[in-house]
């Protein structure tokens, strides 16, 4: 039964994802979680919780920051809220905050997302050991090292099927840094919509803007796996992320959609070639007019990364 | 209040067996090194087994520790052997491995039990409840992540007994260590599997970009413009040693398993130096200048206190200009010293020549400076100049120095 997590922007947003099927909706606050397509109030978190609820269908919210003092301060009222928000789970990449969740005994499940920290079947059962129910594996896993690491899993691991993928994550402000080194006055926010170039490749396109968390860079394309689907399945990875950063609005739920579609096709044993082609090509159409999209490592040959 | 403070180890890197030995005898009281697998640095010298046991029983023979950094993020099939790879470490008396990937650290804990283990920058641990999570794996120190301010060093070191390891001196990763993997991206070099082709330092171009391809660079083209970059300089802590060891932190840590033999026996023997120093007097303790000019012979880039007590701003990222090679160049160490007749015999390191002005530096932050006058070669040839590398040359000295001192000058500024 494949499971597919869809971030929401808004509480108008949740609403559509859960109408059009999507199992788990995807939410947080900045200052716990990261990369977050909206901040939720505590009211909108509460309302969104209730909506899927009501609906037999589960939240995920986003405690993963790297957790700097301060920030640890706050973690066991949060904690305390989400559990008597009844929370289904959360996603952790900072251990001290699986410690808290631990000697607190707060009810709730995690996730273990430590970004690019994941990378083996290893790593993902040290986690369940832990009590994590599942782990998002990195992007950088090809799907040759997901195929070996498929028997072994003790938990299962969550992989993007769709959306950005951050490669940098600093604390330093590095765009508000520079704009002073050149003196001058602009903004840095996922809004101003910012992209960097490499020297030597001048048609990349990085996003790069800055947030409570730091300074974040993400891959040169979003991540489509459309038409790879089917390998997932084989292998049982079942836990699918649709990750709507840069993907805002209508868009996003069309896109949303035709992982819903494929993830009947599967069930209801239709998934072909023609129809992953025909839902790709729904993907492309709504996806942002200035991003693109490929399969980032997926297809890669593990032995050409040194 | 002051008289309880504890002596932090300072711990420097060893690229080679060499520099392992130089370390030491500069005054590390550890020193990391890197062993032929699951390490972050894969063109830094790493040692075979045969080369540990000889720099185990050097350091043994002074007091010092050997950890070896074991910090890749492996992917699968990369950890294989590895329990076996730690079950020797430890046999053969490494005190202890610095390791962040939780499978490398189950596998440890489960095949190599006795072998201690310290966790990683990588693992990017910035709050007590992270190092007592780590603590109760058994692990039993926390290399700090270099994002760590002086006043969360204080709380930290309030809420937990894990011994705290902070770096002090050397070049920084721009992001949260293991949290990028742009050279992963741009190079297919895995950045936390010893690949790192350090994209943040090179130049960008950044934009906005309403239709794919249609960029809005916001320099406009305008080539005078400096463009993006994400290149830190490096760390220097010299002047903060009191606050470190107030706070608790067990051990100094030294990046650079890259560096130089004159980098690594420089920096040690400052930090060396003025941490026995404030140990010895806190409350008449000041830091010399000469510790700080010390360090600057060896700079490769500008130095900054890196997170301690600010967030870095611009002036601690390096736009435009070029990267600052040392001033001072090592050109010889001592092999011998004969006190009768005030000679010492070395081996040359980096072309010299009568008439140069050179400096004499050894352990213990022992200093002086001459003018080359005679030198032979081991012939017992008069020569003006010293072209070959690794040659023996006899000189007059005019303080007595020791086998292992070494030699520099400063760069013609025609040199590059």
């Amino acid at each position: 039964m494949v499971n597919l997590t869809a971030t929401a922007e808004s509480v108008d947003q949740a609403r559509r994802l859960l109408e059009i099927g999507i199992d788990t909706l995807y939410i947080g606050e900045d200052t716990f979680g990261l990369r977050l397509p909206a901040s939720f109030s505590r009211e909108n978190q509460k309302e969104i919780v209730k909506m899927a609820h009501n609906q037999n269908k589960k939240v995920t919210v986003a405690v993963n920051a790297i957790m700097h003092q301060e920030t640890m301060g706050k973690i066991p009222e949060y904690l305390s809220f989400l559990a008597d928000l009844n929370v289904d789970q959360v996603t952790i990449g900072d251990p001290g905050v699986i410690f808290i969740l631990q000697r607190n005994k707060y009810p709730i499940d995690y996730i273990y997302d430590g970004e690019t920290l994941v990378t083996s079947a290893r790593q993902v059962n040290f986690w369940a050991k832990k009590g994590a129910v599942g782990s998002v594996i990195a992007r950088e896993v090809p799907f040759l090292e997901l195929n070996a690491m498929a028997p072994q899993l003790k938990i299962y691991g969550e992989v993007l099927v769709y959306g950005a993928t951050c490669i940098h994550q600093s604390k330093r402000p590095l765009v508000q840094n520079y704009f002073s080194y050149i003196d001058v006055k602009e903004a840095a926010t996922r809004d101003r919509g910012l992209f960097l170039s490499e020297p030597q490749k001048k048609s990349t396109h990085y996003s790069i803007y800055e947030d409570l968390n730091g300074t974040h860079i993400f891959a040169d394309n979003d991540i489509n796996l459309m038409l790879e689907l089917d390998k997932l399945i084989e292998l049982g990875y079942d836990h699918w992320k649709l990750d709507g950063i840069f993907t805002r609005g209508d868009e996003f739920v069309k896109i949303a959609q035709q992982f819903v579609k494929a993830k009947m096709a599967f069930h209801e044993n239709y998934w072909n070639r023609d129809l992953s082609i025909h839902l790709e090509e729904q993907v492309k159409k709504n996806h942002p007019k200035n991003r693109g999209l490929d399969m980032g490592f997926f297809l890669m040959d593990p032995n050409n990364i040194k | 209040m002051l008289k309880n403070l504890k002596k932090p180890e300072i711990l420097a890197p060893a690229g080679t067996l060499e520099k392992l030995k130089v370390a030491i005898r500069y005054g590390a009281d550890a020193v990391y090194i890197g062993g032929d697998a699951y390490g972050l640095r894969s063109r830094a010298g790493n040692f075979s087994f045969t080369e540990m046991e000889e720099g185990i029983r050097f350091a043994k023979d002074h007091h010092a520790k050997v950890y070896v950094a074991a910090n890749m993020v492996t992917h699968e099939g990369n950890a294989n052997g590895a329990g076996l790879f730690f079950r020797k470490l430890r046999d053969i008396g490494i005190s202890a491995v610095i390791i962040s990937d939780p499978a490398l650290i189950d596998i440890c804990i489960n095949e190599a039990p006795g072998l201690p283990i310290h966790l990683s920058t990588q693992a990017s641990a910035t709050n007590y409840e992270t190092l007592e999570f780590w603590r109760k794996e058994g692990l039993e120190r926390v290399v700090l992540a270099r994002e760590v301010s002086m006043e969360e060093i204080k709380e930290i070191r309030k809420h937990t007994r894990m011994e705290l390891e902070v770096f002090i001196h050397g070049a920084m990763c721009i992001s949260y260590s293991g949290r990028c993997t742009l050279s992963n991206h741009m190079s297919l070099r895995d950045a936390n599997r010893g690949g790192c082709s350090q994209s943040c330092r090179w130049k960008y171009d950044l934009f906005d970009m309403p239709l794919l391809k249609k960029h809005h660079s916001l320099l406009g083209g305008n080539k005078d413009k400096e463009a993006f970059s994400m290149s830190a300089v490096d760390m220097s802590m010299i002047e903060s040693i009191p606050d470190l060891i107030k706070n608790g932190v067990d051990s100094l840590k030294i990046e650079g398993r890259m560096k130089s033999i004159h980098y690594v026996s420089t920096v040690a023997n400052v930090y060396r130096e003025a941490v026995d120093s404030y140990i010895e007097n806190p409350t008449s303790y000041v830091c010399k200048q000469e510790w700080i000019d010390e360090l600057w012979k060896i700079a490769q880039r500008e130095l900054s206190t890196g997170f301690y007590y600010h967030i870095p701003t611009e002036k601690e990222q390096l736009y435009g200009e070029r990267r600052k090679n040392p001033v001072f160049k090592f050109i010889g160490e001592v092999l011998s010293y004969d006190s009768a007749t005030k000679m010492a015999t070395i081996r040359q390191r980096n072309h010299f020549r009568i008439m140069d002005e050179i400096e004499f530096y050894g352990p213990g932050f022992t200093h002086f400076h001459q003018t080359v006058t005679t030198m032979w070669n081991e012939d017992m040839e008069l020569i003006d100049c010293a072209p070959n590398p690794m040659m023996i040359v006899i000189m007059p000295v005019l303080q007595p120095v020791k086998p292992g001192d070494m030699l520099r000058k400063k760069k013609d500024t025609s040199e590059k």
